[in-house]
């Protein structure tokens, strides 16, 4: 039997549905993810089925501390920023690990663009601004009931993207001098909410109206809500788009939509701090992927790719910090 | 200096040729996406090998001004790394110079776009 037949076999079983048109779609290979339809209700529906699939570590390879919220917790997350006015992929069904193949979940089908590259050819009128009032509600979800949720604030972010980056053993003069960097420019842990952990540009359902749902949940964590707004800006993901924010707005219409839903007000030097920081994040990324490839255990072009991205966003820092150093009186700083 | 036989870059080259103007063309979706990662990692592979080594000899001659002493590339980087991350004192207007040159010699390789569409 072939893995996609057995899947449907199982989704078929799950939904008590017949089933058909099972198809891979991207997801990567962490996150796979796959269409089809199912007869529910007396019709063919549209469904998206995606899975969590724990990878193996590498040998010395540190990487466990990152927060992961999978299967039921997901579910439960998505289903309190549906409820704060969050667009998300309305659930079918939560798939335990007792469908074998790891926990995921079942949503319907949202039409509209998910690739980055094409939302900024042509983005829909004011995207930053929904971005801006997506974050608002997000960072306004009541985190009580959602008691998996870990705490990760800066230090510890820092503590753990230290630990990986270690673990390869490379030496990297201007990765150490980021790093260095960050830890200087902490920032105060003093407002903890809900924070999505991935929200950018190719992690949306983008339509002619604007955001359709906010996707990948998976580590959804408790910290500084201007997390989200830097993470939005690091410009590996304005996919060479000409707006700061995910390549298609500026930050004002960012920050002005943010503080209009949230009646807060932006902390700009956080978010920059975040922006830098999420620079430093996704070079360590790349670092995996491209080690994953050097040790054998991913044999994708693509992860090797990946892996000489590295470079890129540390560029990006530099000339954060360089433009900081020039703009930033030291007394302010 | 000539070469009896094709040098390393040149055969890249040629692969990439091929690639863009004989297989893209016929190709589309997920395949065509892989296609053109491979011509991009032969373009850095080709990069590497007509930049690399001057590269190298040039960040080596700037971490042997920065440090004070010779030394191979790789234990200069390691001391360098270290100081760094011990907090040493280091000249920083120097230093930022140094890693600036060392970030743009790694973009000229995997990604001269990057530094162009700032």
């Amino acid at each position: 039997m072939s893995d996609d037949s057995e899947i449907a076999a199982k989704l078929s079983a799950a939904l008590n549905a017949e089933v058909r048109d099972l198809a891979r779609l991207t997801g990567g290979a962490t996150r796979p993810t796959w269409a089809f339809e199912a007869e529910l209700d007396g019709g063919w529906q549209k469904l998206i089925l995606q899975l969590s699939v724990e990878r193996d570590p590498l040998p010395g390879e540190r990487t466990g501390a990152l927060p992961r919220v999978t299967g039921a917790n997901d579910a439960a997350i998505q289903q309190a920023a549906a409820k704060a006015g969050v667009p998300v992929p309305p659930l079918v069904l939560v798939l335990g690990e007792q469908h074998g193949r790891g926990a995921g979940t079942v949503a319907h089908f949202v039409a509209g663009e998910t690739l980055g590259r094409r939302i900024v050819r042509d983005p829909p009128p004011d995207l930053a601004a929904a971005c801006g009032t997506a974050l608002a509600r997000i960072h306004a979800i009541d985190p009580a009931p959602l008691g998996f949720l870990q705490p990760f604030d800066a230090a510890r972010q820092l503590a753990v993207y230290r630990d990986v980056f270690d673990s390869y053993a490379h030496p990297h003069p201007v990765a150490e001098y980021a790093f260095r960097w960050v830890g200087e420019h902490l920032p105060a842990d003093d407002r903890r909410a809900v924070v999505h952990g991935d929200f950018r540009n190719g992690n949306m359902i983008v339509d002619r109206n604007g955001i359709a749902a906010v996707l990948d949940w998976e580590i959804a964590q408790l910290g500084d809500p201007m997390q989200d707004l830097g993470w939005l800006c690091v410009r590996t993901w304005r996919f060479g788009g000409a707006g700061p924010v995910g390549g298609f707005g500026t930050y004002d219409e960012l920050f002005a939509a943010y503080e209009a839903e949230s009646g807060r007000s932006v902390n700009v030097e956080r978010v920059r701090f975040w922006e830098a920081f999420g620079c430093l994040k996704w070079a360590v990324m790349c670092m995996m992927k491209g080690q994953r490839v050097r040790f054998g255990a991913e044999q994708t072009l693509e992860a090797a790719a990946i892996g000489r991205r590295m470079d890129e966003p540390l560029w990006d820092f530099l000339s954060l910090v360089e433009r900081r150093a020039a703009s930033v009186p030291p007394h302010v700083d | 200096m000539t070469e009896a036989r094709p040098a390393a870059p040149d055969l890249l080259a040629e692969v990439a040729t091929l690639l863009r103007e004989r297989v893209l063309p016929t190709l589309d979706g997920e395949l065509r996406f892989q296609v053109l990662v491979a011509c991009t990692v032969l373009a850095q592979v080709q990069r590497e090998l007509t930049l690399g080594p001057e590269q190298q000899a040039a960040e080596r001659a700037r971490l042997v001004e920065l440090l004070g002493h010779e030394g191979e590339l790789d234990d200069l980087n390691r001391e360098l790394a270290k100081k760094i991350r011990e907090g040493a004192a280091l000249d920083e207007a120097r230093l930022l110079a140094h890693l600036r040159a060392t970030a743009d010699a790694a973009l000229a390789i995997n990604n001269p776009k990057w530094m162009a569409d700032r």
